[in-house]
């Protein structure tokens, strides 16, 4: 295991060993994949000293979050007031303290897969990521860095820093269903996040993103079409039945050695209607008929 | 120290510290939970060097036979230990709780154990054990 | 001198029981709250070998070769064990002499051992098992006990696939419906439900230098494992010593051949190498390894009369046991005999099935039985209430067994039958009426339900063996009164139960006794630790052992005090005469003249249950000695639009005989309770062609804290003729009835019949969806 000194110290030790080095924040994951023998890695660099890489910081609109921030920090943040209730949402199904003490935002980002909670809702808030090598940095949509399961565009000598995202504010929403077979330590079946922006007087959409932990591939992404069926009309029970008939075309979810892709889907809409309804509730404080 | 030995390796093989046990290697059931830096951790999913110049409190710094802890004897007292192997943890989890709030609710006692499975008690007489620690360590 | 004379003869005078009865705390809490090292995994020799076991790939296959050679050579390993390495007979079982510790010429299940390989860096051991060249030749599998029961099924074993068949025939079924109104039919389908014992299985070996062995291990039942590993290293059994350690819960599989299974493989690599030999399970090798809950398919035909009497009762009872029986023909007798649930239905035809199939092996597991003919029996009752137009609470009362009636085994009810008082009183603190009344209005996205179950359970072995227990218990020089048994503890708390019954026998404070761990060197045969018969016959060997030392201790007392033994009295560890209260001689004094003089304190018993006689052709007779009797309601709340059921309460009410410590006796029921909900809709062990594929607490869900639902215990007291002061048998009842008093509770509420467990999100959400597309059709 390399333990870098400082930040100056890691740059360079990536970018002169590139190759079989598995970066880690805290290791859970990658720990998990050691005993289950998926993976040997030759080299582990430990980034875990790097504190200062663990803040959660709002600059005017832009709420920015260290890599190295622990989900458990993050709901405990300041930053983090009623408006981002979203992120103790996605807090309380993750899987009890001992694992949100542990588990960071940079590790979820990184680990690109279905099981991370946190991603739908970076997404919905299109979310950035700043990436930093010994020459320099650049910044990504969220979206584009996360390019399949477990695979991602941060080069081998780089590490992600921060990701950043517009705070959220008086006009919008977010919020985050869960679904799982219990109450605690679930890997979710299927969870959604949603995003919306809406005029409180005439109850149009401004704007709305939805996503999801799958919905056409592996990793979590944007149900775009759904978004397009709702983004610029006048939210109604209606509109909402139609852009879920959307969602279920667009959503192609497999089936797996414990339930169909039909069920998934099902329950998809249903915590896409969820999400959604509490957003509006928590915008125009009344219920819309879903 | 190799690098890739978890904490809960060196605890037990190294440290000898036989408390934290080990219930399914994939970071599942909590059973293996310690303190680091008074925060509640899976020691099975830590590399043992990233623990490094933290302080790891298990099972074995809470009490002793002379000096139990509230939080043991409120265990006892409840019959809240059946066979005993997720009970370090539990009450590794109770401290992390009540250091943070010493007044919880059922709910905020349910929700710090979350992480951890019992498959003995359906963990309603740890609640009350908890309750009772609290209440003990409130005076 | 005695401190308050007057309290005492009132004392003597009421026979107020001191201890039992009373919620005191377990003996063995202090260890485990300190995180002592008292698990087989912390006190593993420091120069042991660590064994890892190749297994099976393929679900059914001869072994044309297996080649170990590589391994052996690979630096740093110390052994490899395979058939051949066997001294005596090449065999690890619970009941039928149908497994071999290691297979050799064919396996039957995927994860089958084949060898193993011990060396002292486990990594080591791991990395040799890919060394190991196993050629298969593949043969047909079967994974259902329809297709293995087929006449063209390859047979598993060389009897035949059906291991057991059971027949229970009371009166005649035809008469039986000729005489109904009305036919009632149901299929009911349960699952692999997984024990999950926290702790996954344990064991070490120590060669000793007079070439007998020390196992020490995560047991449940010593003697079991000595007979066993004697028998795989040519050993006599008093060659073979058997210390469980501290266990971290067991439920079943741990009384069954798996210890024998670790243990023989480490045995054989701490033989052949003179060195101490451990293994571990990891959960993964746990969860494939070892026995869990047989599937079961359960036929039911009913027949009742307008007027909701029961007149006929046909069952037919499938169960997977896997390949290999393990105790799985027992656990078809219990479900057999209960079949009915506790009714009074006059004609009676059951049959039950354990077939054999390449699944992972159906063992021992809490409840034996009971929960699946529960789940099948309650779910129907439901139904035929429904069909009756009665409510399912009163069709219930109309046929519940009573004093007096018969049982399904023609077995007479005695009056130690608690069943109706514990249907009122669940039914009470459930509000039984007026919440269905209240859920039948309810038509929004989430529904409420209030469902019910009861039972009975006939108690300790019955049929299933000789039902007896040793205890062993020595009085030291300072007082301290060691009490030894092989009855283990493993999380129920009923040996600390033990020490509260001595106590009381012996008017002792509980903290003169110690109870020391059980070893085959230092205890006779005690039997298995299963069946919840710890209390009932560990109990009565107590009483007769503590009896015996007690009244050795009043005969010295009455040499003490100059008078008849006859006229000692004794009360908190002091002796008196009846005639003189004056005079007394405290416990101390009486120990320390017992050591001047000679006087052996020490005594020995083994209590035997009388035996159980039935017709073995009709199941007619005595099956069991004494029933426990519960009573379950469950409050549910489901998502119509996801399917998800939430329990919200349920009341749990049972028939205990005579608690002998209400704390503990709360904390099993809760246990077991949340067990069963576990098993009514999360829990679901899932073969795919004979893979296990979610052996792993990712994937098989347990439930958590946060799944909780209140639960509301009522202790009702029928005491029983068997257990010491009347105590029944309630280690495994808690987990029979949360599965029928959920499904009934889901029915309730969305008007839906899961005819089977698990009745996770998406059966119920189909069922629902089904419902109400068949009314708008209608």
């Amino acid at each position: 295991m390399y333990i870098p000194e400082d930040l100056q110290d890691l740059l360079q030790y990536l970018d002169t060993h590139q190759t079989g080095i598995h970066l880690i924040a805290n290791g859970s994951d990658l720990i998990n994949r050691i005993q289950r023998r998926q993976v040997d890695p030759q080299v582990l660099v430990d980034l875990s000293g790097l504190s200062e890489f663990n803040y959660v910081r709002k600059e005017s609109n832009t709420i920015r979050v260290g890599a190295l921030t622990t989900i458990s920090d993050l709901t405990i943040s300041p930053a983090i007031d009623s408006r981002h209730e979203v992120f103790r949402e996605v807090a309380a199904k993750f899987g009890g303290p001992s694992i949100i003490n542990v588990a960071t935002v940079g590790g979820n980002i990184c680990a690109a897969s279905s099981s991370e909670d946190l991603l739908p809702v970076l997404l919905v808030l299109d979310a950035q990521v700043r990436l930093r090598s010994k020459y320099g940095e650049r910044v990504m949509r969220l979206e584009d860095f996360l390019r399949g399961k477990r695979v991602t565009d941060l080069k081998p000598n780089e590490i992600l820093v921060e990701t950043m995202f517009q705070e959220i504010d008086a006009q919008s929403a977010c919020t985050f269903e869960k679904f799982g077979m219990r109450n605690s330590l679930i890997i979710a079946f299927v969870n959604s996040a949603v995003y919306l922006r809406l005029d409180k007087v005439t109850r149009r959409v401004d704007e709305i993103r939805v996503a999801f932990n799958r919905v056409a591939g592996k990793v979590p992404e944007r149900a775009k079409r759904t978004e397009r069926k709702l983004r610029g009309k006048i939210l109604n029970g209606i509109v909402v039945k139609d852009a879920v008939s959307t969602l279920r075309n667009e959503l192609r979810l497999s089936s797996d050695f414990r339930v169909s892709g039909e069920y998934r889907t099902e329950v998809a809409c249903t915590l896409f209607r969820r999400a959604l309804s509490r957003c509006v509730e928590r915008l125009v404080e009344e219920k819309i008929i879903v | 120290m190799q690098s890739h030995e978890r904490l809960l390796d060196v605890l037990r093989d190294r440290l000898g510290l036989k408390g934290t046990k080990e219930g399914c290697s994939t970071g599942d059931c909590g059973i293996c939970a310690v303190l680091m830096d008074g925060k509640l951790v899976n020691s099975c999913l830590i590399f043992a060097i990233q623990a490094r110049n933290k302080k790891i409190v298990t099972i074995e710094g809470i009490g002793t036979a002379e000096k139990l802890h509230p939080i043991q004897r409120a265990f006892m007292k409840w019959n809240a230990s059946q066979c005993g192997y997720c009970i370090p943890a539990m009450i590794l989890a109770a401290k992390d709780l009540l250091d943070k709030n010493p007044n919880p609710s059922d709910d905020d006692i349910k929700m710090a154990t979350s992480g951890i499975l019992c498959r003995c008690t359906g963990y309603l007489k740890i609640v009350e054990a908890v309750k009772t620690a609290a209440d003990e360590m409130r005076k | 001198m005695v401190d308050d004379q007057a309290a005492v003869e009132k004392l003597r005078q009421s026979r107020q029981l001191l201890v039992v009865g009373k919620s005191v705390e377990r003996v063995d809490s202090i260890d485990k709250v300190l995180g002592k090292p008292i698990y087989t995994m912390d006190i593993v020799p420091e120069n042991a070998l660590y064994l890892k076991v190749v297994r099976s790939k393929f679900p059914h296959a001869l072994l044309k070769r297996v080649d170990v050679s590589e391994a052996r050579k690979y630096l740093g390993v110390a052994a490899v064990v395979t058939a051949q390495d066997i001294p005596g007979i090449n065999e690890s079982t619970a009941l039928l002499p149908d497994k071999p510790l290691l297979a050799s010429d064919r396996v039957r299940f995927a994860g089958e051992p084949i060898a193993a390989i011990a060396s002292y860096d486990p990594s080591i051991a791991e990395e040799a098992v890919d060394l190991v060249k196993i050629e298969y030749e593949s043969l047909p599998a079967v994974f259902s006990p329809v297709d293995a029961m087929k006449p063209d099924a390859l047979k598993i074993h060389e009897n035949g696939n059906i291991a057991k068949h059971l027949k229970l025939r009371k009166g005649n079924v035809q008469e039986g419906f000729k005489q109904a109104d009305l036919i009632v039919e149901g299929t009911y389908k349960s699952q692999f439900q997984e024990p999950v014992p926290l702790e996954p299985e344990a064991g070490f070996v120590i060669p000793e230098p007079d070439g007998s062995v020390t196992c020490v291990g995560s047991i449940q039942s010593p003697f079991h494992v000595q007979t066993g590993i004697a028998k795989i290293l040519s050993l006599h059994p008093d060659q073979v010593r058997v210390i469980q350690a501290a266990t971290g819960g067991a439920f079943g599989p741990k009384s069954d051949e798996i210890p024998v299974d670790v243990l023989g493989m480490a045995a054989l690599v701490a033989v052949k190498t003179r060195k101490p030999a451990a293994l571990a399970y990891t959960r993964e090798e746990s969860m494939i390894g070892h026995t869990k809950r047989h599937p079961f398919v359960t036929t039911l035909k009913a027949g009742v009369k307008k007027n909701g009497k029961l007149t006929a009762w046909e069952a037919t009872l499938l169960a997977d046991t896997g390949a290999y029986a393990s105790l799985g023909p027992l656990v078809a007798i219990r479900a057999c005999f209960h079949a009915t649930g506790p009714y009074v239905i006059p004609h009676v035809k059951t049959d039950a099935y354990c077939v054999y199939t390449n699944n992972t092996m159906a063992g021992s597991f809490r409840g034996f039985g009971g929960p699946q003919a529960h789940f099948a029996a309650e779910s129907h009752i439901d139904e035929i209430a429904k069909k009756l137009g009665m409510d399912p609470l009163d069709f219930r009362l109309l046929n519940i067994l009573r004093p007096g009636a018969l049982t399904a085994t023609s077995q007479v009810v005695d009056e130690a039958c608690g069943l109706e008082e514990s249907i009122n009183k669940a039914v009470k603190e459930s509000d039984w009426y007026r919440k269905r009344e209240q859920f039948s209005k309810m038509n929004g996205t989430k529904r409420r339900g209030l469902g019910i179950a009861i039972m009975y359970h006939g108690n300790s072995l019955g049929p299933e063996g000789n039902d007896y227990a040793a205890v062993h218990m020595q009085i030291e020089k300072d007082g301290l009164v060691r009490f030894r048994t092989g009855l283990t503890e493993y999380g129920t708390g009923a040996p600390s139960g033990l020490i509260q019954i001595a106590a009381e026998t012996m008017h002792l404070p509980m903290n003169y006794f110690k109870l020391e761990p059980p070893d085959t060197d230092h205890c006779s045969d005690t039997g298995p630790t299963v069946a919840s018969r710890t209390i009932t016959i560990g109990g009565r060997a107590t009483q007769m052992v503590a009896g015996k030392l007690h009244q050795t201790l009043k005969e010295i007392a009455a040499e003490m005090l100059e008078c008849a033994a006859g006229e000692v009295e004794s009360a908190d560890a002091k002796y008196y005469s009846k005639s003189n209260l004056e005079r007394a001689v405290s416990y101390v004094e009486v120990i320390e003249w017992a050591y001047r003089h000679g006087v052996p304190l020490k005594e020995a018993g083994t209590f035997t249950a009388p035996k159980c006689e039935y017709d073995p052709e009709t199941s007619q007779g005595t099956t069991y000695l004494q029933y426990t009797y519960g009573a379950v309601t469950a409050e549910v709340e489901v998502d119509t639009e996801t399917g998800r059921v939430q329990v919200i309460k349920m009341v749990t009410a049972y028939d205990v005989g005579k608690a002998i410590n209400p704390l503990s006796l709360e904390g099993q029921i809760e246990g077991g309770t949340v067990q069963g909900l576990g098993y009514s809709i999360m829990e679901e062990l899932i073969h795919k062609d004979g893979v296990v594929v979610n052996p792993n607490l990712a994937d098989y869900y347990i439930p958590t804290s946060l799944d909780i639902p209140e639960i509301k215990t009522i202790v009702v007291e029928y005491p029983g003729n068997l257990g010491p002061y009347g105590a029944k048998a309630i280690g495994e009842p808690p987990i029979v009835l949360p599965a029928p008093a959920i499904v009934n509770a889901i029915d309730n509420a969305i008007g839906v019949r899961l005819n089977q467990i698990p009745a996770t999100p998406d059966r119920v959400l189909m069922g629902f969806k089904k419902k109400i597309a068949a009314n708008k059709r209608a």
